[in-house]
């Protein structure tokens, strides 16, 4: 089994888990009401969680122990899409990210738990049961305030324009696409944006938003193979500060 | 205001100056929240969550009442749609004070009935009846629990005022097993603190 | 998290001579059987007007209370520690939740709590008006803060008002989560390299006086404060509190090579009783009515919060659900 393309692989899913898990993870104690604080950080929890496991699953194919994987690598080292290391913004765009992200992380993890490759076969199906509380929960979510006053309408429709172009980044094809295919290891990033186009299509047309036409949107790429925004490095460093004080010292 | 030691603060983008105060607002509904340990066992009273409406109410209910203990199934009920009878005391029955007739209006369809079986405790769940009303439920539960120990309160519940957790959704509760690091279980380190006064001594 | 009755006013007058005499003393008897009073019994408006306040400001302490370690979340060091300092200042919201609900059974809606809070007319525990410096600062509070927060915790879940005490019940099951976690964090750092060892005693130093503060300065002898003990709302006096503390966790400090800021800290054998420098009270007062180093910032979060949510809030709010007070 080709282990470069497995660990392309494992690599994106990790660093998009971890991105975002502490981007969602600033929420904690400033969320809009006090029950949805509290889902919130559950769901940036499971995302960390589910990081360092792909993270333990990278380092049992050789690579370095999980909290120098996560805390010692530089921006340039990562490849997560760009779409998870934006800044949180509003709650607004907080939110249509998670539902972006969500629903495509609940397809792919789906489409992962028939991998060939069993140990991520495993995983992704112990990982499928959070990911079904996350879609449920940007379904409600999306739905309401989707629907709702003009303000949250007008609010997430601009967050949805403005997140789109970084949403077509998560499916930045591998360079092993057609390995990962053919050792029947992954369907493919391109089979996975179909089935997510097709699921966050029929959440926003119970809405009152309207889904950008993406032929006309120029897809933000280079995340995969660590070209990034300006934001990564300062969430890198911040994420990291305590940790580089004695990377050998045990906290 | 001063930067803030905290990163995400210097981020919240405060106003300066004198902050508007909050505007008073109206309070979404109160919603009872019911959890099942595990599958086989009763469901319990464990609290509530204010939320707009059911489908919130739950998605609320699951992380705050269930992420840390097992969890099979939860459910939640609007507060309002909740029917209280009164409280007894020491070895009254509450049934004794049920009637045994009941108006007769309504369509029929199924109740959940509720009970609290020891002052201080929750409300437990006990099973379902067929009933044109909420009184009728009632009467129609007395024969079952009137002999048998104390009941102090009895609620009951129109089923489909209740909101389940679906068939498909169970797997929700299946989760990664790293969450122990939410546990006091996961935090031992007595063996650190004896190497280090060995170390000292 | 919450420290002792330190944020009591003094009520003047009790008012029981206008309460139904009859009702009092059955109401007085049951508490004295160890029976709980529940939403729906009879109760003297002192008895509501108390405990709505007390556990309101521990409502409020805990929703605050997730600021100060909430400053560290973004830089906790590796992933265990990253994960659990979100899943503890997560506990320390959900706990909020959990208190504005018993209070709420007594008749003043969450709203109108979290209103007060932020216009600055509740009080909430003055420990959470200082800043959390470095990551040994989060570690003292998730360890010994929220110790003192069980102490008082484990105090008032006795007590007599029985939505209190189930909240409570379930809140002190997620402090041995965090008492541990926050012990796991600083055995880590007295056993670890000199520079950690440095962080966390200068942590000591700082969060020592606002800790010895914690428990709220010694009980006045008073009617009110005699009622109060005997209606089972409050447990224990505060001097009790903090020596029950100071008995469990100093030694525990010790053994870890650590000093404590206080010379004259230690255990008279003879008494049992743990001896210390008077803390500095008018520094407290001073603190609790505004001009503590954080209390400008912990509040203007709440606020923004508060104000960032509204549009969140408002498209919610449906006339589709009502608000009643919670039933248990």
């Amino acid at each position: 089994m080709s282990e470069i393309a497995i660990k392309e692989l494992l690599y994106k899913i990790a660093d998009d888990q971890l991105i975002l898990g502490h981007r969602n993870s600033e929420w904690t104690g400033f969320g809009p009401l006090l029950e949805e604080d509290i889902a919130f950080s559950s769901m940036a929890q499971d995302k960390v969680g589910q990081s360092q496991a792909m993270y333990q699953l990278l380092h049992e194919l050789g690579e370095a122990e999980p909290d120098t994987v996560a805390f010692m690598r530089n921006s340039d080292q990562f490849h997560n899409c760009q779409l998870a290391e934006l800044p949180n913004g509003e709650y607004d765009f907080s939110l249509i990210r998670h539902f972006l992200f969500d629903f495509a992380y609940a397809i792919r993890f789906e489409m992962l738990s028939n991998s060939s490759y069993v140990p991520l076969a495993k995983l992704s199906k112990k990982i499928q049961g959070e990911l079904r509380y996350h879609t449920m929960h940007a379904n409600t979510w999306i739905k309401q305030l989707g629907s709702a006053t003009e303000e949250s309408i007008s609010r997430l429709q601009n967050s949805l324009n403005e997140a789109m172009p970084y949403a077509l980044g998560i499916f930045e094809p591998s360079p092993y696409e057609a390995e990962l295919k053919s050792e029947g290891i992954f369907d493919g990033e391109e089979a996975l944006k179909e089935k997510w186009l097709a699921k966050i299509t029929e959440v926003i047309n119970q809405t009152q938003l309207q889904l950008p036409d993406i032929t006309t949107l120029e897809p933000k790429m280079g995340g995969r193979a660590g070209q990034h925004t300006e934001h990564l490095q300062p969430l890198l460093d911040e994420m990291a500060e305590v940790f580089r004080i004695d990377p050998t010292a045990d906290w | 205001m001063n930067k803030s030691l905290d990163p995400r603060v210097n981020r919240l983008n405060i106003p300066t100056g004198e902050l508007t105060p909050k505007v008073p607002l109206d309070q979404f509904g109160t919603f009872e929240v019911f959890v099942q340990i595990k599958e086989g066992k009763g469901y319990r009273h464990e609290g509530i969550v204010h939320a707009p409406n059911r489908d919130m109410a739950f998605l609320f209910a699951k992380e705050q009442f269930s992420r840390r203990l097992m969890c099979a199934g939860i459910f939640v009920v609007e507060t309002r749609n909740v029917f209280v009878t009164a409280f007894t005391e020491d070895k009254d029955n509450i049934y004794n004070h049920i009637s045994d007739t009941y108006p007769e209006d309504g369509e029929e369809e199924q109740y959940e009935i509720f009970h609290l079986e020891k002052r201080g405790k929750q409300h437990d769940h006990i099973g379902s009846v067929p009933a044109k009303n909420h009184q009728q439920a009632l009467a129609l539960a007395k024969p079952n629990f009137i002999d048998g120990d104390p009941i102090f309160n009895v609620w009951v519940v129109k089923t489909s005022d209740i909101l389940f957790t679906n068939e498909e959704d169970m797997i929700m509760w299946n989760t990664l097993p790293e969450k122990k690091f939410r546990d006091a279980s996961d935090y031992r380190a007595a063996d650190k603190i004896k190497e280090f006064k060995e170390r000292q001594a | 998290m919450y420290g002792g009755g330190n944020t009591f006013e003094s009520i003047k007058a009790t008012g029981l001579e206008n309460e139904d005499p009859v009702k009092l003393a059955e109401f007085e008897a049951r508490i004295e059987r160890g029976e709980k009073i529940e939403p729906h019994d009879w109760m003297p408006q002192l008895y509501r007007k108390q405990l709505i306040r007390m556990i309101e400001q521990h409502a409020h302490s805990e929703i605050i209370g997730a600021l100060p370690e909430g400053t560290w979340i973004t830089r906790a060091p590796g992933f265990k520690r990253k994960l659990a300092l979100m899943a503890k200042v997560q506990d320390e919201v959900g706990h909020a939740q959990l208190l504005y609900g018993a209070a709420e059974t007594l008749g003043k809606p969450r709203e109108q709590m979290l209103d007060d809070l932020v216009s600055g007319k509740s009080k909430y525990s003055n420990i959470f008006n200082y800043p959390a410096f470095t990551w040994a600062d989060s570690c003292f509070i998730s360890w010994l803060v929220d110790a003192g927060a069980i102490v008082n915790q484990l105090a008032n879940a006795r007590g007599s008002y029985g939505p209190y005490c189930r909240a409570l019940e379930r809140i002190c099951a997620e402090e041995s989560f965090h008492l541990k976690y926050g012990h796991h964090c600083v055995i880590h750092l007295a056993t670890g390299t000199e520079k950690q060892r440095e962080m966390m005693q200068a942590a000591i130093n700082r969060w020592w006086p606002p800790m010895m503060h914690f428990f709220g300065p010694s009980d006045k002898a008073s009617v009110h404060s005699e009622i109060l003990m005997r209606w089972k709302v409050k447990m224990s006096s505060n001097d009790e509190q903090r020596n029950q503390f100071l008995d469990m966790y100093v030694p525990k400090i010790w053994e870890l090579g650590f000093t404590i800021p206080d010379p004259k800290l230690g255990k008279n054998e003879e008494t049992g009783k743990w001896e210390y420098t008077e803390p500095d009270w008018e520094e407290f007062k001073r603190v609790i009515n505004g001009d503590g180093p954080c209390n400008a910032e912990r509040l203007a979060v709440r606020r923004t919060a508060e104000e960032r949510g509204r549009w969140v809030r408002q498209a919610l709010l449906a006339p589709k659900t009502q608000y009643v007070a919670p039933l248990a």
